[in-house]
C-alpha cells in the first residue's frame, strides 16, 4: 500500500447545517461558517489540541454565512471575508467578530461563492475579494474602496415582465482569482446555473474567453492563483470534472481540457458503478503540490486526482496556431465519508495533507491525507 | 417484461456468450473488449464465476492497467487505522504552530506599512453586451465589408455589358486580401495579446522586483520571511516537476531573497534546476553557497559532484563523492558514481604509461629523472608535436590511411611512430624545436580529421595534470 490513505482524524457532530470551513493560515484553528434552523448565521472557530476539537469561539449573527476566505488577509491581521444570504460582504477580525473592519451589501440575493487574493503575495497587485451572486454579478472589492465595487460584471438590466424573461438571469455559482502572477495581470473565472464558463481579464476589462459546459458549474479553482494560469478545474452537475490546460489559448478552440464523467459518483467498492449521477461540488488544489487535487461528490465522497502533463503541452495544428494539449487525470484514492454531499473542503496551508471539510450530515471532519509527499 | 426493457449488459456491449471462456480470456489481446468481459463478469448478470473474473482481471491489468475498473473506494478509516508513527508529527505540528500562531498575534499590534498598490480604477465589464460584440469583433468587422461590397456588386444575370467588364482573376485576387487582412488582424490580436508576456525587459522587470523584494523586506518579521521563503520553494519545486526550470529558478530566487539564512534547500534546489538547464557553473556556486550554510550536507556535494562530472572535471568530481562516502559510507549514489569514475579515470592512466614509451625517442633531454608531473607535461607536447609535422606532411603520401589516426590514443601513436619513421630526418627536425602550436590553420576536412585526435589527447592530457 503506498497509494495516499485519507484518515478520518476527527469528526465534529454539529447543530446547523455547515455552508463553509476554511483554516485559519498559519495556526491550528479553523472557521465553520453555517446557517442555524431559525435562519441565523453562526461562526465558530475550533482549534486542534493533539487528538482533540477545542471550540475556541462562536459567534451567532441575524443573517446566515454562506462562504468565507482568507486570501486577501496578511499573515499579520488575518482578517475574513464572509458572504451571507442576503447578499452582504463583511470582513471579521477573528479577535473581535462583533464590529466588521469592511462591511457592504453587495448583491440583491445570496452571494453563493467567494474567493480573495493579494494578501500574503507580495509585489502582486492590490488584495481584491471577488464574490459571485444569485443575482447573476459577478463584483470584485477592495476593501480600502468605500462601498462601490472595484470590478462590475453584472448581467444587463432585466426587460420584459419577469415571467417571460424569468430564464433570462443567470445565477453564478463560481468564481475564482487567477493568472495573478505581477501587479497588472489578474484573471476572474466565473461559472454559471447554465453550465456558462466566463473568463474575465481584469487588466483589459474585457471577457478573455467564454465557453459552456454541459451542466451548471458548482466548482471551479485555478491550480495556483498567483502564477501565469496553468490549469483551471471546473466541477459541474452531474458529475463532471474538467481540467484545462490554460497556458495556451488557440484563436477559435479556446482551451484544451480532459474530461471524467461520474466523478461525483461512487465507485462502489468493486468498481462498477452504481446508483444515480452526482454533483462534484468542490475541488480544492493541494496547497503543496499544485497537480494533485481532490474533488467532493454529491454521494459523500472524496476522490484525490492527479493530474498527469502530456510530453508536449503545445502543438501547432494546420493553421500555424498553437493548440494546447491536456494531460491525463489519475484517480489516486477515494473514500466515503458521509451518506451527504462534502460540499466544501479545505487543504491546511501549511501542513501537508492536513483538512478540513463540511458536509450536509450537519458534521466537520479533520481529515489526515497520508503519503502526499511521494508525488 | 423487465428483461425486454433493460438488456443485459452481455447484450449492451454485443458479447457472444462465448467470450466469457477462460480460453478466450486467455488469447484476447483487446484491452477495450477485456474491459467489457470483465464489467459483465463483475456485474453478475451471467451468474457467478469468481475464478474466471480473477483471471479475466488479471488479463485486464496485463493489458491496461490504468483501466478505470480498477478504481476502488472505501469506507474512510478512522484515525486508529494510522500507526502512532504516522500520528505523532500531526500531533507535534499542532504545539508547533500554536508557538507561530501567538507570535503572529503579537506581530498584529505592530503596524505594518506595505506599500500596497493603490485601488484599482472603479470600471465594468458589461457580460452581454461584451460576449456579443467584443468576442466576434474582429472577424465581422473583416468579412461584413466583402459581404456588403459583393451585395452592391452583384450582377444581374441579364446585365451582359456588365458582364463582359467582370475579370474573375481580379474578383479572385481581390478575395484573396480580404483573407490575408483578417488573418492579419487574428494575428495582431493575438500578438497584443502576448505581448505583455514575451516583452524583452523580462530582465529588467525581474531585476527591478527583486530590488522591490529587497525594500519590502525591512517591513516583515522574521517569522513572515520564514513563511514567504517556504512558499517560493514550494512553489520552485512544483515547477521543477512540470519541468518548468526557468520558473522553478525563479522561484528559488525568490526564496533566497526571502530568508538568506535558512536558504539550504532552496540553494539545493536551484543547484538541481541550473544542472537541468546544463549551467554547470551556477550550479556549483549555488552548492557552495549551500556548504557554506551547511558544511555537511551530503545532497549539495553530491550535486556539486555532478556538475563538476558534466563539466568534465572528474578528478573534483570523484573526490567529493569520497567525500560524501567519508558521510556516509553506504551512499548508494556515491558509490556507485565513484565506481564509474575510477573506472573512468583508470583508463586514463594506463594511457599515461604507454604516453611515456613515447618518451624513449624523444631527445634525451626530456626524457632524464624529472618529477613526474614534468613527465606528463612533455608526453603531452610529444604527442602534441609530431602532429602538425605529419599534417603537414600527408598530402604527398597518398595511400596513409588517414581514418587510422582517428582512433584510440594507443594506435594514434604507433602510427605517428611509424609515420615519423617514414618521414626520416623532416620529422627530427620539427621535434627538436621548441614547443610550437599547431601551424596553419586547417581549412581542408582532411586535417580537421587528423586534429581530433589530437584534441582528445590534449584535454585528458590537461586532466591528468591537474589530478597530480
Amino acid at each position: 500500500m503506498d497509494k495516499p490513505q485519507l484518515i478520518e482524524h476527527l469528526h465534529e457532530a454539529v447543530t446547523y447545517t455547515v455552508y463553509d470551513t476554511k483554516w485559519v493560515p498559519l495556526s491550528a484553528k479553523f472557521v465553520v461558517l453555517g446557517s442555524k434552523a431559525n435562519g441565523h448565521g453562526i461562526m465558530d472557530i475550533y482549534e486542534l489540541n493533539q487528538d482533540k476539537l477545542v471550540k475556541v469561539k462562536s459567534v451567532e449573527k441575524k443573517v446566515a454565512f454562506k462562504c468565507g476566505t482568507f486570501g486577501a488577509a496578511s499573515l499579520r491581521n488575518r482578517h475574513m471575508a464572509i458572504g451571507d444570504f442576503e447578499g452582504r460582504l463583511q470582513v471579521l477580525d477573528m479577535e473581535q467578530p462583533d464590529l466588521p473592519v469592511y462591511n457592504v451589501k453587495a448583491h440583491s440575493g445570496i452571494i453563493n461563492t467567494i474567493d480573495a487574493i493579494g494578501g500574503t503575495q507580495i509585489d502582486c497587485g492590490a488584495p481584491e475579494i471577488v464574490t459571485g451572486s444569485r443575482d447573476g454579478a459577478v463584483k470584485v472589492w477592495d476593501i480600502r474602496q468605500g462601498q462601490a465595487p472595484v470590478v462590475d460584471m453584472s448581467p444587463p438590466p432585466q426587460m420584459g415582465d419577469g415571467i417571460n424573461n424569468s430564464s433570462g438571469r443567470r445565477d453564478c455559482w463560481a468564481v475564482a482569482f487567477g493568472n495573478t502572477y505581477n501587479a497588472e495581470e489578474r484573471l476572474v473565472a466565473a461559472g454559471y446555473d447554465n453550465g456558462d464558463l466566463k473568463i474575465f481579464d481584469l487588466r483589459t476589462l474585457s471577457v478573455r474567453w467564454e465557453a459552456t459546459m454541459k451542466n451548471g458549474i458548482c466548482g471551479l479553482e485555478f491550480d495556483r492563483r498567483d502564477i501565469p494560469m496553468n490549469k483551471l478545474a471546473v466541477t459541474t452537475l452531474e458529475g463532471g470534472l474538467l481540467v484545462f490546460d490554460m497556458r495556451t489559448q488557440h484563436p477559435t478552440k479556446g482551451f484544451s481540457y480532459v474530461e471524467e464523467r461520474n466523478a461525483g459518483r461512487s465507485v462502489g467498492t468493486n468498481g462498477v458503478i452504481s446508483g444515480p449521477k452526482a454533483t462534484v461540488w468542490a475541488v480544492r488544489h493541494l496547497p503543496q503540490n499544485r497537480d494533485l487535487f481532490l474533488t467532493g461528490g454529491g454521494t459523500g465522497s472524496i476522490r484525490l486526482w492527479q493530474y498527469e502533463y502530456p510530453d508536449r503541452r503545445v502543438i501547432d495544428d494546420s493553421d500555424g496556431n498553437k493548440l494546447g494539449v491536456a494531460g491525463a487525470l489519475n484517480m489516486v484514492s477515494a473514500a466515503t465519508l458521509s451518506s451527504q454531499p462534502v460540499h466544501c473542503f479545505d487543504w491546511h496551508p501549511d501542513k501537508l495533507g492536513l483538512a478540513v471539510c463540511g458536509a450536509f450530515d450537519q458534521s466537520v471532519r479533520v481529515l489526515i491525507t497520508t503519503k502526499l509527499n511521494t508525488y | 417484461m423487465e428483461n425486454e426493457k433493460k438488456k443485459s449488459l452481455l447484450e449492451k456491449y454485443n458479447l457472444p456468450l462465448h467470450y466469457l471462456d477462460f480460453a478466450h480470456v486467455e488469447k484476447c489481446t483487446n484491452a477495450r473488449e477485456m474491459e467489457k468481459i470483465v464489467q459483465v463478469l463483475r456485474s453478475g448478470q451471467e451468474g457467478h464465476y469468481p475464478d474466471l473474473q480473477r483471471c479475466a482481471e488479471e488479463k485486464l491489468k496485463a493489458l491496461k492497467p490504468d483501466s478505470k475498473l480498477f478504481r476502488y473506494e472505501e469506507q474512510i478509516k478512522p484515525s486508529t487505522a494510522l500507526d502512532t508513527s504516522e500520528l505523532k508529527p500531526i500531533l507535534d505540528w499542532t504545539d508547533a504552530i500554536k508557538t507561530k500562531d501567538s507570535a503572529l498575534n503579537e506581530l498584529k499590534k505592530v503596524k505594518q506599512n506595505l506599500n500596497l498598490p493603490s485601488v484599482r480604477k472603479l470600471s465594468k465589464i458589461d457580460l452581454d453586451t461584451q460576449s456579443e460584440t467584443k468576442t466576434p469583433k474582429p472577424a465581422p468587422k473583416a468579412r461584413t465589408q466583402p459581404n456588403t461590397k459583393n451585395k452592391e456588386a452583384r450582377i444581374k444575370s441579364t446585365d451582359y455589358s456588365k458582364w463582359d467588364k467582370y475579370d474573375p482573376d481580379e474578383e479572385i485576387l481581390r478575395m484573396d486580401l480580404d483573407e490575408e487582412r483578417d488573418q492579419e488582424q487574428v494575428e495582431k490580436t493575438i500578438a497584443t495579446r502576448n505581448k505583455s508576456v514575451t516583452t524583452d525587459d523580462l530582465k529588467n522587470e525581474k531585476d527591478s522586483l527583486y530590488e522591490r523584494l529587497q525594500a519590502q523586506l525591512k517591513n516583515l518579521s522574521q517569522l513572515e520571511r520564514e513563511q514567504f521563503a517556504e512558499r517560493h520553494r514550494l512553489r520552485g519545486n512544483e515547477s521543477f516537476k512540470a519541468k518548468e526550470y526557468e520558473n522553478a529558478i525563479e522561484e528559488y530566487n525568490c526564496s533566497i531573497i526571502y530568508d538568506p539564512e535558512n536558504a539550504v534547500h532552496a540553494y539545493n534546489n536551484r543547484a538541481v534546476a541550473h544542472i537541468k538547464l546544463k549551467k554547470y557553473f551556477s550550479a556549483i556556486s549555488d552548492c557552495q553557497a549551500c556548504l557554506q550554510l551547511d558544511p555537511m550536507n551530503v545532497k549539495a556535494h553530491l550535486r556539486m559532484a555532478e556538475a563538476h562530472n558534466a563539466e568534465g572535471r572528474h578528478l573534483e568530481s570523484l573526490s567529493l563523492y569520497k567525500k560524501v562516502l567519508g558521510f556516509e559510507p553506504d551512499n548508494a549514489i556515491a558509490e556507485k558514481a565513484a565506481k564509474k569514475l575510477t573506472s573512468i579515470l583508470g583508463e586514463v592512466a594506463p594511457s599515461t604509461a604507454t604516453r611515456l614509451t613515447i618518451e624513449e625517442i624523444d631527445p634525451p633531454q626530456l626524457q632524464t629523472t624529472q618529477p613526474k608531473k614534468e613527465l606528463v607535461k612533455s608526453a603531452s607536447t610529444a604527442v602534441k608535436k609530431p602532429e602538425p609535422a605529419v599534417s603537414a606532411n600527408t598530402p604527398p603520401i597518398k595511400d596513409y590511411d588517414l581514418a587510422e589516426l582517428v582512433k584510440p590514443n594507443r594506435m594514434v601513436k604507433s602510427n605517428l611512430v611509424s609515420a615519423a619513421e617514414a618521414l626520416g630526418s623532416k620529422l627530427q627536425a620539427t621535434k627538436g624545436a621548441a614547443p610550437k602550436k599547431p601551424q596553419s590553420p586547417p581549412s581542408t576536412p582532411k586535417e580537421s580529421m587528423l586534429r581530433l585526435p589530437q584534441d582528445n589527447l590534449n584535454t585528458s592530457n590537461k586532466l591528468l595534470i591537474q589530478e597530480i
